[in-house]
C-alpha cells in the first residue's frame, strides 16, 4: 500500500529543473474553466464555433419568424419577442414561434443523439437513422397510424418501437463488447428488415392511412409545437447530468480498449452508457417529430470538422443540428409556398452538399 | 510487487496460460521472452488486467488485481499495449494528458498536478518539443515515445509494455530501451516488457523470464540463466552464446545452419551445437576495437547486482 506514495515522492524529489510551469504542459488549444469545485477543459476553437453557431441560429430563428404570409419585419419580430404586445403577436408568438422552437430543440436532440452513437461506434455511419432506431420508431408509428389507433398513441408507440429496435441492435452488437464494426453492421441489418416490414404494413393498409404514415416517415414539423418541444426538451433536461458526463467521457472514445483499460477506464460499460443515452434521445425525438433523416448523421460530422477535433463535439453538434433543422423547416415552408415540404426532405438536401464540400476540402488539405 | 497464482488465462476457447506461478521483482527491469504464440503477450495483458484470468489470480502487492478498482490500479500500474490505435488529430500533449485520467473526474478535468506530471513525462520521454504536433504525423519512434510518455504521466510505480520495440528501426529500438532502463535506474520504477530480441533482452533485463507453450521455462538474471541450452529448449534453435563485446551480457548467435553462409572459416560447423561454454573463441569476426568498446561500455551503467 506504500507503493503509490513512494512513486509520488520519487517523482517529486527528482523534480526536473525544467519543470517551471510553462505552456508546454497545458493542453494545446484548450483552456481551463474553473467554477468553484469545477475545473473543465474547454477547447478554445469549440467556444468560437459555438458562439458563431448561436449567432447563426438566432438569425435563422428570426428569419423563420419573419418570413411567410404575412411577412413580419425582423424588427417587429424582435419587438414581439420582447413581450411588448404588438399586432404581430398572434403570427409571431402563437403561430410561428412554437414551430421554430420545436425545430431548434429537435435538431439539437438529433445532434446529441448522433454524436453519442457515432462516437461510441467510432463510425460516422452509426447514426440513429442508419442503425435502425428511426426505422423501429417508423414501423411502430406506421402500425399505429394504419390500425386506426387514437392519435395520442402514435408518439408513445414510436418511442417504444425505437427503443425495442435499439435493444435488438445493442444485443446483436454486444458480443465482443460492442466492437464498432459489428455494432454498425447489426444496426444496418435491423434497419433494412424494419424498413421492409414498414413497407408491407403500408402497402396492405388503406391508401389514406398509408399516406399519413408516409408523411410521418419523412418527418415534418407542420402542426406541431410546444407540446412536442416540451417532451424533447424535458428528455434532454432529465439527461443533462448524463450529457455533462458524456461530454467528458467522449474524450476517451477515440482510444482503443486496451489503452482505455490501462488508464483506468471501463470502456465497455462506458460505451453502453453513452450509447444508451444516445438511443434514448434519438427514440424520444423521432417519436415526436417523425423520421427526420440525416440531421443526426451530418451535424456531428460537420461540427467535428469545424472544431477540428478527433471526435464529434457534443455542444457544437447540438447547435448545428438545431440550425440545420430550423433552416430546413424554413425552406420547407417557403421554397414552394403555398405547398409545404416536410423538413425531413430538406435536411438531407441542405446537409448533404455541405458535408460533401467539407470532405472535398479535407481531402485537399490532407493530400 | 506483481505475481501470479495458479493463473489460467486465454481467449475464447483457447487456453494459453495453464496454471502459471510467477513472481516479478520490484524495482527491476523484467523482460519476458519466448517464441511466437508462447503466451508472453497473454501473460502481460493478464498482469495488466486487460484480460481477466479464467481462474487463479494476479496479485498486485498481495491483492487480487481484478478485485481492486480499476482507477486505483491505473495509479499504481501503467500499461502500453502492443499497437495502440493512434487517434486522428490528437496532439502529443493531449494524448500524454490522457494518462492523467485515473486522477480526473468529469467535474475535475485538470489540476496543477496534472500539468506537472504531463510536463515531467514529456521531458523524460523527450517529446516536450513535440507537444503541439498531432500524434498521427509523427514517426514510429517518436510515436512510441509519446505513448510511453502517456504511461509515465500516470505516475505509477510499475510500467508494463507489450513489445514496445516492434516496428521500430534499430536506433529507435535502442532509444526506447534506454529510456526504460533510465526509468528503472534513475526513477526506481518497476518495468516489465515483452521483447522479441533475445540480445536486447539480455542487455537490458535485470530479470529474464523465458516462456514456452504457456509455461515459464526459466527466470532469473540473464547472465545466470541465458545459455545455449536454454535457447534450444525455448526456441528450438542451436546457437552459440558469447559475452557481448560491449556490455558483457550474454550474446546469442545462431549456429551455422548452412555451410554456404560462412564466407570465411570462422566456426567449425560441428562445433556450434556443443559450444556450451561462452568463453570459447567463436564468432570473433569484426568485433569493435578495444578502445571504443570501453567507451561504449562506460556509457551504460552496470546492472548493479
Amino acid at each position: 500500500m506504500t507503493a503509490p506514495s513512494r512513486a509520488r515522492t520519487v517523482a517529486a524529489t527528482t523534480g526536473e529543473p525544467v519543470a517551471t510551469p510553462s505552456v508546454a504542459a497545458r493542453l494545446p488549444g484548450r483552456s481551463l474553466l474553473r467554477l468553484g469545485p469545477l475545473s473543465l477543459q474547454i477547447r478554445r476553437r469549440s467556444v468560437l464555433v459555438a458562439a458563431v453557431l448561436v449567432v447563426l441560429l438566432a438569425a435563422a430563428a428570426v428569419l423563420s419568424l419573419s418570413l411567410g404570409t404575412p411577412y413580419v419585419a425582423p424588427a417587429d419580430v424582435l419587438h414581439a419577442l420582447s413581450g411588448a404586445g404588438t399586432p404581430y403577436d398572434l403570427v409571431v408568438l402563437d403561430l410561428r414561434l412554437p414551430r421554430v422552437v420545436l425545430a431548434a430543440v429537435a435538431g439539437a436532440a438529433f445532434g446529441v443523439a448522433g454524436t453519442l452513437i457515432q462516437s461510441v461506434a467510432r463510425n460516422p455511419l452509426a447514426s440513429p437513422d442508419v442503425i435502425g432506431i428511426t426505422q423501429g420508431a417508423g414501423l411502430a408509428a406506421t402500425i399505429a397510424l394504419t390500425s386506426g389507433a387514437a392519435a395520442v398513441v402514435v408518439a408513445p408507440a414510436a418511442l417504444a418501437g425505437g427503443l425495442v429496435a435499439a435493444v435488438v441492435v445493442l444485443a446483436l452488437g454486444a458480443r465482443h463488447g460492442l466492437a464498432a464494426q459489428r455494432f454498425v453492421l447489426a444496426g444496418v441489418a435491423v434497419a433494412f428488415a424494419l424498413r421492409a416490414l414498414t413497407e408491407i404494413v403500408m402497402i396492405t393498409a388503406e391508401a389514406i392511412d398509408g399516406q399519413r404514415a408516409q408523411i410521418w416517415l419523412v418527418g415534418t414539423l407542420a402542426g406541431k409545437g410546444w407540446a412536442e418541444a416540451a417532451w424533447i426538451g424535458g428528455a434532454l433536461l432529465v439527461l443533462l447530468p448524463v450529457l455533462a458526463w458524456a461530454g467528458w467521457a467522449l474524450n476517451s472514445s477515440a482510444l482503443d480498449d486496451d489503452t482505455a483499460r490501462g488508464i483506468g477506464l471501463r470502456p465497455v460499460a462506458r460505451r453502453i452508457g453513452l450509447a444508451g443515452a444516445g438511443v434514448l434521445v434519438a427514440a424520444m425525438v423521432t417519436a415526436q417529430v417523425g423520421a427526420v433523416d440525416f440531421v443526426a448523421l451530418v451535424a456531428p460530422q460537420v461540427a467535428r470538422r469545424l472544431v477540428r477535433s478527433e471526435r464529434p463535439p457534443l455542444v457544437c453538434a447540438a447547435l448545428l443540428g438545431a440550425l440545420l433543422l430550423v433552416l430546413a423547416d424554413l425552406a420547407g415552408r417557403r421554397l414552394f409556398a403555398p405547398t409545404q415540404l416536410p423538413a425531413g426532405v430538406l435536411t438531407a438536401a441542405i446537409g448533404g452538399p455541405y458535408l460533401m464540400y467539407l470532405l472535398l476540402r479535407g481531402r485537399k488539405r490532407s493530400s | 510487487m506483481l505475481s501470479t497464482r495458479d493463473l489460467v488465462a486465454g481467449y475464447d476457447e483457447r487456453t494459453v496460460l495453464d496454471g502459471l506461478d510467477l513472481e516479478l521483482p520490484a524495482d527491476a527491469f523484467t523482460v519476458i521472452v519466448g517464441p511466437n504464440a508462447c503466451g508472453k503477450s497473454t501473460l502481460l495483458r493478464t498482469l495488466a488486467r486487460l484480460i481477466a484470468p479464467r481462474s487463479g489470480s494476479v496479485l498486485l502487492d498481495g491483492k487480487a488485481i481484478q478485485e481492486l478498482p480499476t482507477r486505483e490500479v491505473a495509479r499504481r500500474l501503467a500499461v502500453l499495449p502492443q499497437s495502440p490505435l493512434v487517434p486522428e488529430g490528437v496532439t502529443v500533449a493531449d494524448l500524454v494528458g490522457r494518462g492523467r485520467q485515473p486522477y480526473q473526474r468529469w467535474w475535475r478535468q485538470w489540476s496543477e498536478e496534472d500539468s506537472a506530471a504531463v510536463e515531467r513525462a514529456m521531458v523524460l520521454a523527450d517529446v516536450a518539443g513535440l507537444a503541439d504536433r498531432p500524434v498521427d504525423t509523427l514517426s514510429g519512434g517518436q510515436r512510441q515515445r509519446v505513448w510511453i510518455a502517456m504511461t509515465l504521466a500516470q505516475d505509477t510505480e510499475a510500467l508494463l509494455l507489450d513489445e514496445p520495440t516492434t516496428f521500430l528501426d534499430l536506433a529507435h529500438q535502442v532509444e526506447v530501451l534506454d529510456l526504460l532502463h533510465r526509468l528503472r535506474v534513475e526513477r526506481g520504477r518497476t518495468v516489465v516488457a515483452v521483447l522479441h530480441d533475445l540480445n536486447q533482452a539480455a542487455r537490458y533485463a535485470d530479470h529474464l523470464v523465458a516462456m514456452r507453450a504457456g509455461a515459464v521455462v526459466a527466470a532469473g538474471p540473464p547472465r545466470e540463466i541465458l545459455d545455449a541450452d536454454l535457447v534450444r529448449e525455448v526456441f528450438g534453435l542451436d546457437c552459440v552464446v558469447v559475452p557481448c563485446p560491449v556490455t558483457g551480457a550474454p550474446l546469442v548467435v545462431p549456429a551455422l545452419t548452412s555451410p554456404t553462409l560462412a564466407t570465411t572459416t570462422v566456426v567449425p560447423s560441428g562445433a556450434a551445437p556443443s559450444a556450451l561454454d561462452a568463453t570459447s573463441p567463436t564468432g570473433s569476426t569484426g568485433v569493435t576495437p578495444a578502445g571504443s568498446e570501453n567507451a561504449l561500455a562506460g556509457s551504460y551503467p552496470s546492472e548493479g547486482h
